[in-house]
């Protein structure tokens, strides 16, 4: 009895934790089935990386800004998708994921139908390579997309569609795939702001440049995490120096109490406590250049 | 056997309910924000009535926050959740806002916030009374 309870208990638990696979390509890689993926050896716990990773900011904000201050949009700022075929790496697979989210942000905020396409097509392409294609519902964006019924509906699909690859890496021992793609997709997101900053001078967009700081010390962290891959360590060093220029950006705080004022029939707090980013041009210069060159190295084919 | 299964059943099921919400229902609320913002991420919660003195069960989520952004927090609630559900916004240990005022009673589901610091920020989500309840609270970035 006890037998026949057990075998029934680990049958319908394995049931339960099957997730649905679409039909696949196979990579190039030999896939490894993730139940049989030892444990990765984390300095960090899983709940405290959970919460680093929750407190990256959205590219979207960035595209956002650019679009608010007026920059048209232009092609030149993405990565192109014509070599998808060629990330032949989940390494590569996994930083491209990412940088084509953060495009795919930006061609959102602009609200432009034609290019998302290219670019779902790319991701779902990337995300069946490394085996989380299942979390991308490339059919609903693809009909988002076109039809352009609600930019809230292919935001919070496109949001969802990542946030549950990126759980489901984490959560299979593949957490350097996830850190690998939380990366390019902050990476991206900088070259987006860095490269319209080299052309448009603007006080807000160098002051979130600054920001970035913040951002950038917790995807080191993240990074930190998985270092032990050789191509998690590549882009750690990629990184260093882009970090070394952050490390003389400074923020300061003055502080005040928040107040609350009533706008349009809603309720607004304004926050009066305030940061201020204190960054020279020499320094945004040397952000700007040093993040285009380690985008463009890490998006090579 | 049939005992078994039917036990078993009942007990996945319930999880299968209660441990998230649907995606239709949480896309609809990411789509309720208001045509000026533009939903930015969600959080999903579902809580367990407080039992007697104890403190409340409350869910916390950090997020980062930029300058000189407008940000919506919004919660939609099911009909069939027991408890109202309350949203507060910390920077650091201090209480920046509530969405549910104790005193008066009033509540306030959407508010906005301006952000003039950049940093992490949290938010706690949990139901009036402690009761038992579910929510999914919105964060959407306003445009200017």
């Amino acid at each position: 009895m006890l037998r026949q309870t057990t075998i029934l208990f680990l049958t319908v638990l394995f049931l339960f934790s099957c997730q649905s696979r679409k039909g696949k390509e196979s990579g190039t890689e030999f896939e490894v089935p993730d139940s049989v993926i030892t444990a990765e050896a984390l300095t960090i716990s899983n709940e405290a990386l959970e919460e680093i990773v929750q407190n990256v900011s959205s590219p979207i904000e960035m595209a956002a800004l650019i679009k608010e201050i007026g920059v048209p949009f232009s092609t030149k700022y993405l990565a192109t998708t014509d070599y998808v075929d060629r990330y032949n790496t989940s390494f590569k697979m996994a930083y491209s994921l990412g940088v084509f989210g953060a495009d795919l942000g930006y061609l959102n905020i602009y609200d432009k139908s034609n290019q998302v396409i290219d670019f779902l097509t790319a991701i779902n392409k990337l995300a069946d390579g490394i085996k989380v294609g299942q979390f991308f519902d490339f059919e609903t964006l693809k009909r988002l997309a076109t039809s352009r019924e609600s930019i809230d509906s292919l935001m919070y699909i496109s949001v969802n569609s990542f946030n549950n690859m990126d759980s489901y890496l984490r959560d299979n021992n593949r957490g350097h795939l996830s850190a690998l793609m939380i990366a390019g997709t902050w990476v991206e997101g900088m070259y987006l702001v860095t490269q319209v900053a080299s052309e448009k001078s603007n006080p807000e967009l160098s002051e979130r440049i600054g920001e970035q700081k913040i951002n950038l010390n917790n995807i080191m962290l993240i990074l930190d995490n998985y270092k032990e891959h050789e191509q998690v360590m590549k882009v750690i060093e990629s990184l260093d120096g882009l970090k070394e220029e952050f490390d003389k950006v400074e923020i300061t705080y003055v502080i005040g109490e928040p107040e609350t004022v009533e706008q349009g029939g809603m309720i607004m707090i304004v926050q009066n406590e305030k940061s201020v980013v204190n960054i020279s041009d020499e320094q945004l210069n040397k952000i700007i250049s040093k993040t285009k060159q380690i985008r463009n190295k890490l998006i090579s084919v | 056997m049939k005992r078994i299964i039917l036990i078993l059943f009942p007990v996945f099921f319930t999880f299968q309910i209660y441990s998230q919400f649907s995606p239709g229902f949480v896309e609809q609320c990411a789509t309720n924000s208001g045509k000026d913002a533009t939903y930015l991420k969600d959080f999903q919660v579902v809580l367990n009535a407080a039992l007697p003195e104890q403190v409340p069960p409350i869910a916390r989520y950090p997020l980062v926050l930029s300058k000189n952004n407008i940000y919506r927090f919004s919660l939609c609630t099911p009909e069939d959740s027991p408890g109202k559900a309350i949203l507060q916004l910390f920077d650091s240990n201090q209480l920046i806002f509530s969405s549910y005022n104790k005193e008066t009673g009033e509540e306030y589901n959407p508010f906005n916030f301006l952000c003039q610091k950049t940093g992490i920020y949290h938010v706690f989500i949990s139901f009036q009374e402690g009761k038992e309840g579910h929510t999914v609270g919105i964060l959407s970035f306003v445009s200017k």
